[in-house]
């Protein structure tokens, strides 16, 4: 008995090893999905008000070449046209447009993952120039000022530049002012060129950033800070402290090399807001770049080479099945008792978009809504179609109030409403009652109960980004799911529930 | 301790849902056969030809049209009973014992319009009762007057029926369905009847399930349950064994009623009959189906011989423990 499930089953366990293998060993994809570094939802809400006729913006974006990478970016422009410019390293952003007049919401967002080494150049940088508001003669003081430590390495040249700059000079030779005739020049200049006309003069690659505190914050103002080159790496230094920061992964740089990070043109910024949040982000959503470019069959054959439109919806499909596998778990293993065979899965998927709370709630509200609804419509004789029919309009008049009142509140959740499956409601609400009717209370409420963990328990699976991922990249998996239910399908020992339902028969207990 | 639960149901050879259904069910009852004990009309036909009993049939309602038929169909009948075709579990079952000017008496007294009365034919005809939710025919047939034997342990006017597995053949295992108040004078365990078993061998009632639990007497009647010898047993017994070659199904539920001139009437056939029968009897199914497994081949040759093996071999539930704990 055991055995003609049991090979079907075997090939196809055997058919997803080789597949898996294939793709690990031969076109080298990742085995474990989390990655080393951070990833970054980056949200910037910038509000303009338009005074001119010419009105736009020009924002600063992450880019690939400061160690971070973009996964994957979004942006809402409202009325504005919208280009990216690039310039030296820095990407801006361009908003423009002409005869705009109501205040506009420009929204981008962007998946930032940070690559500890990459990104970085293997060449030191040039110097650059002295601040250009900067005279020869002054040029030539914050030379001569740095004479003291040119000639030591780097990083000591590094340490004295920061001293000088917190006013710690140490010993000069006697009758030699040069420093001090160069600090009265530095008043003239704001913290940031006078900081980077004295590294240019020690010989360092410095630059002026403007960026974000990489933190689960809401940012109104960028950071700014001063890289300098040393040792083969940047070191961001506070222009307001002159401390160093501790760790460059602490700062994302938007604009570097003196250029604002956001400016409005013709027009006025109202807000401006940069949210980041930490996102679990899986290496092979990193992958996604090599495999789209890559020539081998399963490369070309990936989900990651459907537009991105479409992988959202082929990563819950392909738990799906997983969802299926608990289902006939629950039912033929433990004897959960559910309405429909599928109908938990069909309301899994709804709470994707209303969240667990509001999901159940809401189903618990309709269900016993239309229950009264529907022992209301038993006394007016209804044929059966038609009385389905009055059910459903129920269901969507609920579904609207829900959404309206959700819209009062602000709740989006109850306004995704219309995404729960109405029809299986419907059905739902029907079975419920008939069940009642025939069964009693207490088993219509064992299968509602039954029927919402499966649910809660199958959408707490769908939702779990690791499989998510793993099965996007490795579609084959689900062949084991298909061996596993194959397996399933051969169960023929008792069910959980049996043991409470046998308890009184005689021996068994 | 849950493994150890299995093991003890194991042991005491009962038979869960997993293994009814792809030991049995999908293993000995061939598709095709379904339709003749899913559909009561189909069933019926069948058994006339067969020459077994079943309550006279009056009239099948095919369709909404025939509907407006129904009142010169009803007309010389002084009472009926309405079911539908496909139906399970007793829902959607009205017993009409008498008539008055505008409607129709139930069994349980309530009187029913003529209004209510067709809108019921109506919701059957539209599938509300039948097994998968699809089209469905309302089958108009005799009301059965049971047998006194049940009087004192069956809810007023309610009909009990005797419930006979039938294993290749072979009846294995039987129980007689005793209305209660609960179950609105229908013999539907899930409903709140209670199933008492039988002894096979004499044809002697045992003690009786009641929503699982085990009980002496009758919920409603206080009357015991146990010690009520049914009449024609080996009739019964008899029918239930042909039933096997009627339909060709390996493994079936056979529902009697006991009629009060006729003797057994076959009320309907059931492939995929439930497991309380077990608790009714306080013994397990799959110790008697193995044993019939291995039954000498010539005991399969006739209905005689089947139920004259079954007789020798299945007696109360003393020995079935016997037999679980020596094996
Ligand atoms: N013709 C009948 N006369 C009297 N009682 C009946 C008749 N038909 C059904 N019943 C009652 O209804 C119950 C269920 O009937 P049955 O035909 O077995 O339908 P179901 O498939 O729904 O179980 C029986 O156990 C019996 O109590
Ligand atoms: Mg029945």
């Amino acid at each position: 008995m055991r055995r003609p499930g049991f090979l079907p089953a075997a090939a196809l366990f055997l058919l997803t090893c080789v597949l898996v293998l294939y793709r690990i060993i031969w076109l080298g994809y990742p085995v474990f999905p989390v990655s080393e570094g951070q990833s970054w939802q980056l949200l910037v809400n910038v509000y303009i008000t338009p005074k001119e006729e010419q009105s736009g913006l020009s924002l600063a974006l992450p880019s690939e070449q400061t160690g971070y990478m973009v996964v994957e970016e979004r942006v809402l422009s409202g009325m504005y046209a919208f280009y990216i410019h690039t310039q030296g390293s820095n990407r801006f952003g361009v908003w423009s447009g002409a005869g705009v007049d109501r205040p506009e919401e420009i929204t981008y967002r962007a998946t930032i993952h940070s690559r500890p080494r990459r990104g970085v150049p293997i060449q030191s940088p040039l110097l650059s120039p002295f601040p250009t508001a900067m005279s020869r003669e002054e040029q030539s003081l914050a030379q001569a000022a740095a004479m003291k430590w040119q000639a030591s390495a780097p990083m000591v040249r590094f340490r004295a530049v920061v001293a000088a700059l917190k006013g710690n000079w140490g010993d000069s030779p006697p009758g030699d002012d040069r420093s001090r005739r160069w600090r009265v020049v530095q008043q003239k200049y704001d913290r940031t060129d006078a900081a980077l006309a004295l590294f240019r003069a020690s010989s360092l690659p410095a630059r002026a950033a403007e960026g974000l505190r990489l933190a689960e914050e809401v940012q109104t103002l960028p950071t700014k800070w001063i890289e300098v080159w040393v040792d083969r790496s940047w070191v961001h230094l506070n222009p307001e402290t002159w401390e160093v920061y501790p760790s460059s992964a602490a700062l994302l740089p938007l604009a570097v090399g003196g250029f604002p990070a956001v400016r409005a043109t013709g027009g006025e910024l109202s807000d401006i807001r940069w949210t980041l949040n930490r996102q679990v982000l899986s290496q092979w959503k990193l992958f996604y770049e090599q495999i789209t470019r890559s020539a081998h069959f399963l490369d070309r054959w990936s989900l990651l080479q459907l537009p991105q439109e479409f992988q959202g919806t082929f990563r819950i499909l392909l738990l799906v099945p997983i969802g299926a596998l608990i289902i006939s778990i629950l039912r033929n293993v433990v004897g959960f008792p559910t309405f429909g065979i599928f109908m938990p899965m069909l309301i899994a998927l709804a709470f994707r978009s209303t969240g667990t709370v509001y999901g159940v709630a809401i189903f618990c509200g309709v269900l016993l809504v239309g229950y009264a609804a529907r022992s209301f419509l038993d006394k007016l004789h209804l044929l059966l179609v038609p009385r389905l029919s009055v059910i459903l309009t129920l269901v969507i008049a609920c579904f609207t109030l829900l959404a309206l009142v959700g819209n009062k509140l602000g709740l989006r959740e109850l306004m995704a409403v219309g995404l729960i499956p109405f029809v299986i409601l419907t059905m739902t609400i029907e079975r419920f009652f008939i069940l009642i009717e025939e069964s009693g209370i207490w088993e219509a409420f064992r299968a509602a109960i039954g029927s919402v963990a499966v649910a809660v328990i199958a959408y707490g699976l769908i939702s779990w980004e690791t499989l998510q991922f793993a099965f996007f990249v490795y579609p084959e998996l689900i062949l084991t799911v298909a061996a596993l239910q194959i397996l399933l399908g051969r169960y023929t020992g008792y069910r959980l529930s049996e043991l409470y339902r046998f308890r009184f028969l005689k021996g068994s207990s | 301790m849950i493994l150890d639960g299995f093991r003890r149901l194991r042991k005491s050879g009962v038979l869960g849902m997993n293994f009814r259904n792809a030991g049995y069910i999908m293993a000995y009852n061939a598709r095709s056969a379904y339709p003749l004990v899913d559909d009561k009309v189909q069933t019926k036909r069948l058994a006339e030809k067969f020459g077994i009993p079943i309550p006279e049939l009056y009239y099948v309602v095919e369709n909404h049209g025939s509907i407006a038929k129904l009142p010169g169909v009803l007309e010389p009948l002084g009472e009926f009973v309405v079911k539908p075709a496909r139906g399970s579990g007793g829902s959607g079952i009205i017993l009409i014992k008498g008539r008055t000017e505008d409607g129709f008496v139930t069994q349980s007294g309530k009187t029913m319009s003529k209004e209510d009365f067709n809108y019921h034919i109506a919701s059957i005809l539209s599938g509300i009762f039948s097994l998968e939710g699809g089209e469905d025919t309302a089958i108009i047939e005799a009301l059965i007057h049971p047998d006194a034997v049940f009087k004192d342990v069956t809810y007023r006017e309610g009909v009990p029926d005797v419930r006979i597995i039938v294993y290749k053949g072979v009846p294995v295992m039987a129980m007689v369905r005793l209305p209660t108040e609960a179950s609105d004078g229908k013999a539907n365990l899930h409903r709140g009847a209670i199933g008492a078993g039988i002894d096979l061998s004499s044809g002697i009632t045992l003690a009786a399930v009641h929503k699982s639990r085990i009980v002496k007497t009758h919920p409603d009647t206080g009357n015991p349950v146990n010690g009520i010898q049914l009449p024609h047993w080996d009739k019964l017994l008899m029918t239930a064994s042909e039933a096997m070659d009627m339909t060709g199904l390996g493994y079936l539920g056979a529902d009697f009623v006991l009629d009060r001139e006729r003797g057994p009437v076959l009320l309907e056939l059931n492939a995929r009959p439930g497991l309380a029968i077990q608790m009714a009897n306080q013994s397990g199914l799959r110790i008697r189906l193995d044993e019939t497994d291995s039954a000498p081949p010539a005991v399969f040759s006739s209905p005689a011989s089947r139920v004259a093996w079954a007789r020798d071999h299945f007696t109360g539930p003393d020995s079935s423990t016997l037999i679980s704990s020596g094996g």
